[in-house]
């Protein structure tokens, strides 16, 4: 029998009390999802493990032995310290001034962009010692350098075609540089302060020029160029004002006395230097003054295996939302939580706790692990100092690779937000992160450099533990692990492409239907 | 705090080229289990998933308590909703799956369990939902919707999978909640599915109102002035009858329906003729057939007019 209602009804009233619905409320309902697919923290837990695994057998795998004769700079800096030198001592303070007409290959080849003619204030002669120069270059104009890892542009001209006059003024700890046109007017470029610097130095006029190195590679294969070679320095009006014990100019090859180290190995002829009775200095010289670059990075060695920790991140991420679309279940969610953003929102901040924080363990442990296993191999103090991980630039290593793992699971949730769909989204994630590795073991040069630029796997820059200088040439192989971003910038790719896709993912959650 | 009733007010939503919903336009008051009938594709899922929040109509509205569902500050107070039974992850435990959402409104533990012990499913909430039956994934859907004690409830086919104890049970729990004062509107492509438990009746067809009406209402349209005649004479009967002036039709093999005369002059007549007969009374339509009378005018009349297609 059907009735009818005959009463006039009281509607109803929930007699639970409304809860404020709040952020934090929201947080606790996605975590509660999280952890009760019992598959999921199973998946955190399988990728720590491996992640740690990874790091020691992939740092187990690299061992090193002989070296100890390389050159360290003040501040502990593994430095080349090799050129032609053609000095005084200078007691006190005082000012060294020369024009330098020319610099070309002695060879005659092509002059390394970073040949260098130039003035020195410098410790001693010993390698690896404190110094302030003045220099000239054939395409970076005039710099002031001290210590191998400072650099400080001057004007832009180009030695090889215009004279320059360069001075370089020592004032108790201060060196200042110049540099001049016409000798009378003159443009102070910086002023540095070398601490502890005796009150005897070595003055003079140096010219050196780096290694020739050039890679190319094509598709199939890679071909290297490499060579030492000579560059001849021209100078005239060389003028000392101040205070020597010596009458006149002596000249060195400065670089390591021993043989066996790599720059006897490739040593060219020793350099030579030629006085004109009208003045005219004629120097020709080997080597650079420089930070050592190219030598192995036990920072990043130690960090292998977040390569695969970053394939379990993807997975997780994206199965944390497209689960729920597979199913449907993506409706309850918003039904209970009508406000998409606040729903994306938490599961961002849920995805990005729990991957940080077993990323940030996994890979503290994983570093230690690999560390002890280089140092087992010969990767030892002095040239491979030990790296602690509260220090830079392990700790940055360490936190910035626990970071980059959230980044890729997040951009993972924001993919399959937009995807709605597992397959379509990992492989999109996989394509844009692991891909470009890949590839950039095998494209050209620029192409591959192109690929870890502007692809989110830019971001395993931020595992680099050498610092590039702009004022060495170093030819950035992704197979020898370079980047060509620095570390952060690198980071901040991946970033930008998991801001992007979350924006797109916010878009696409208010304009579609659930 | 909000009326407890559901509005739909000239709501309109097209897929691509396919009007799923055309100008609906219902009211569903609290204390009644409202039917929602039409054939598979009727509009009867989009209408509630516009309820929901989930689709957003091209037009029109759809009003839970007066405000759109996005408005409500703690919906699963407000309102219950079962849109599809299978929405679980299968290798959560059903319990979890009402604890993830007791926590999205910050309700207590205990709550999880007293809606678990409503829907008899206490045991059953303690395995992965992957190993459910039908049935177990639409009780579990009915104790997700019952979670936050709603003056509204919105249940998309229900009693679909449930076994005949387990219909039993959900006409009792609706009767119930309605005489709570809930208002309640229950999809269904089945009229018998309802019989006995809803109320009032809002049937569609191709995303257009057909009826919105009373059960009461309309069972006696249904029903009309037709009598039922049970008699082993059958064909003297109809003789008779229909020399009277009556429409008579064969319902079976002992039983006849007669229109245009009413029960006593029927009796009147048999009794003077000596026609044997068993029974008479009057005829009361089942639901079932008040809503095939209802469609055959919907298809008549939508036949003229509708050009659209039927939604899937």
């Amino acid at each position: 029998m059907t009735t009818t209602p005959t009463r006039t009804p009281t509607p109803y009233r929930s007699r639970l009390h409304p809860a404020r619905a709040g952020f934090g409320r929201l947080l606790h309902a996605e975590w509660t999802k999280f952890r009760t697919v019992r598959a999921w923290p199973l998946v955190l837990a399988v990728a720590a493990v491996v992640t740690a695994l990874v790091c020691l057998l992939g740092a187990n795998g690299s061992s090193i032995s002989g070296g100890g004769d390389d050159t360290l700079g003040p501040d502990g800096t593994e430095v080349v310290d090799v050129f032609r030198y053609t000095h005084r001592p200078l007691t006190g303070d005082g000012t060294v001034t020369v024009r330098v007409t020319g610099l070309k290959s002695a060879d005659d080849k092509t002059i390394e962009p970073w040949a260098k003619a130039g003035l020195s204030v410098k410790e001693n002669l010993t390698p690896g010692s404190a110094y302030a120069a003045v220099l000239a270059t054939p395409a970076h104009g005039v710099r002031m350098q001290w210590n191998y890892t400072h650099d400080t542009a001057g004007s832009s001209t180009n030695v090889t075609t215009s004279p320059r006059w360069l001075r370089l003024t020592r004032t108790g700890d201060h060196l200042t540089g110049y540099e001049s046109a016409d000798g009378h007017t003159w443009t102070k470029i910086r002023d540095v302060r070398l601490p502890g610097l005796p009150r005897t130095v070595q003055v003079g006029l140096f010219v050196g020029t780096p290694d020739h190195e050039d890679v190319r590679r094509a598709f199939g294969g890679t071909s290297e160029t490499y060579g030492g070679g000579r560059a001849t320095g021209t100078f005239d009006h060389l003028a000392l004002q101040g205070t020597s014990a010596s009458g006149s100019w002596t000249s060195t090859d400065m670089g390591p006395a021993a043989p066996g180290g790599p720059v006897a190995q490739n040593a060219p002829p020793s350099g030579t230097t030629a006085v004109s009775a009208s003045g005219t200095y004629t120097v020709t010289g080997h080597g650079d003054i420089a930070p050592a670059q190219g030598g192995p990075d036990t920072v990043q060695m130690s960090f292998q295996g977040v390569f695969f920790a970053v394939l379990f991140m993807v997975a997780l991420g994206t199965l944390f939302v497209t689960a729920e679309y597979k199913r449907g279940l993506i409706r309850t969610t918003f039904t209970a939580t009508p406000a998409r953003l606040k729903v994306l929102a938490a599961k961002t901040t849920v995805i990005t706790a729990v991957t940080f924080t077993t990323g940030l363990v996994a890979i503290a442990v994983g570093f230690n692990l690999a560390q002890h296993a280089l140092r087992t191999n010969g990767f030892k103090p002095p040239e491979f100092p030990d790296l602690s991980l509260f220090e830079n630039p392990a700790l940055r290593a360490v936190v910035g690779s626990a970071a980059l793992l959230s980044l890729v699971a997040v951009l993972a949730l924001a993919v399959g937000v937009i995807l709605r769909n597992s397959a379509g989204t990992i492989a999109t994630v996989v394509v844009l992160v692991i891909l470009p590795q890949i590839l950039s073991f095998a494209f050209p040069l620029p192409a591959a450099q192109w690929l870890l630029r502007v692809t989110p796997a830019a971001a395993f820059a931020i595992q680099q533990g050498v610092t590039h200088y702009h004022q060495v040439k170093y030819n950035c192989l992704p197979e020898s692990g370079c980047y060509p971003l620095s570390p952060w910038n690198g980071l901040a790719v991946l970033a930008a492409y998991t801001a992007a896709a979350l924006l797109l993912a916010a878009w696409s959650l208010r304009r579609r239907d659930a | 705090m909000s009326d407890a009733t559901i509005e739909v007010l000239g709501l309109r939503k097209r897929f691509g080229r396919t009007l799923a919903v055309d100008g609906l336009s219902f009211r569903v008051e609290p204390g009644t289990v409202t039917g929602f009938v039409g054939p598979n594709g009727a509009g009867k899922s989009t209408t509630m998933r516009a309820l929901l929040g989930l689709d957003a109509p091209d037009e029109g509205r759809a009003l839970v308590g007066g405000r759109p569902y996005h408005a409500l500050r703690t919906p699963l107070l407000e309102v219950g909703a079962l849109l599809d039974a299978a929405a679980l992850h299968p290798a959560r435990r059903g319990r979890d799956h009402l604890r993830w959402l007791a926590h999205s409104h910050g309700l207590p533990a205990h709550r999880v369990d007293e809606v678990l012990e409503q829907v008899g499913m206490e045991t059953a909430a303690r395995r992965r939902a992957g190993g459910y039956s039908l049935g177990m994934r639409q009780r579990l859907g009915i104790a997700a919707a019952l979670l936050g004690d709603p003056p509204v409830l919105l249940l998309d086919e229900p009693v679909n999978g449930l076994d005949p104890e387990g219909i039993q049970w959900i006409r009792g729990l609706l009767r119930r909640l309605a005489a709570e004062g809930r208002a309640i509107l229950v999809s269904s492509h089945l009229m018998s599915e309802l019989e006995d438990t809803a109320d009032h009746l809002v049937v569609i067809g191709r995303g257009r109102l057909i009826a919105d009406t009373a059960v009461s209402d309309l069972i006696a349209a249904a029903s009309g002035d037709r009598v039922r005649l049970r008699t082993d004479a059958r064909t003297e009967a109809m003789e008779l009858l229909a020399r009277a002036g009556a429409t008579v039709s064969v319902t079976d093999r002992d039983t006849l329906t007669v229109t245009g005369l009413p029960a006593r002059r029927i009796v009147e007549l048999l009794n003077g003729a000596d026609v044997p007969f068993a029974e008479v009374g009057a005829h009361r339509a089942t639901l079932e057939e008040a809503y095939m009378e209802l469609t055959r005018e919907a298809v008549e009349f939508t036949s003229h007019t509708d050009t659209d297609e039927v939604a899937s």
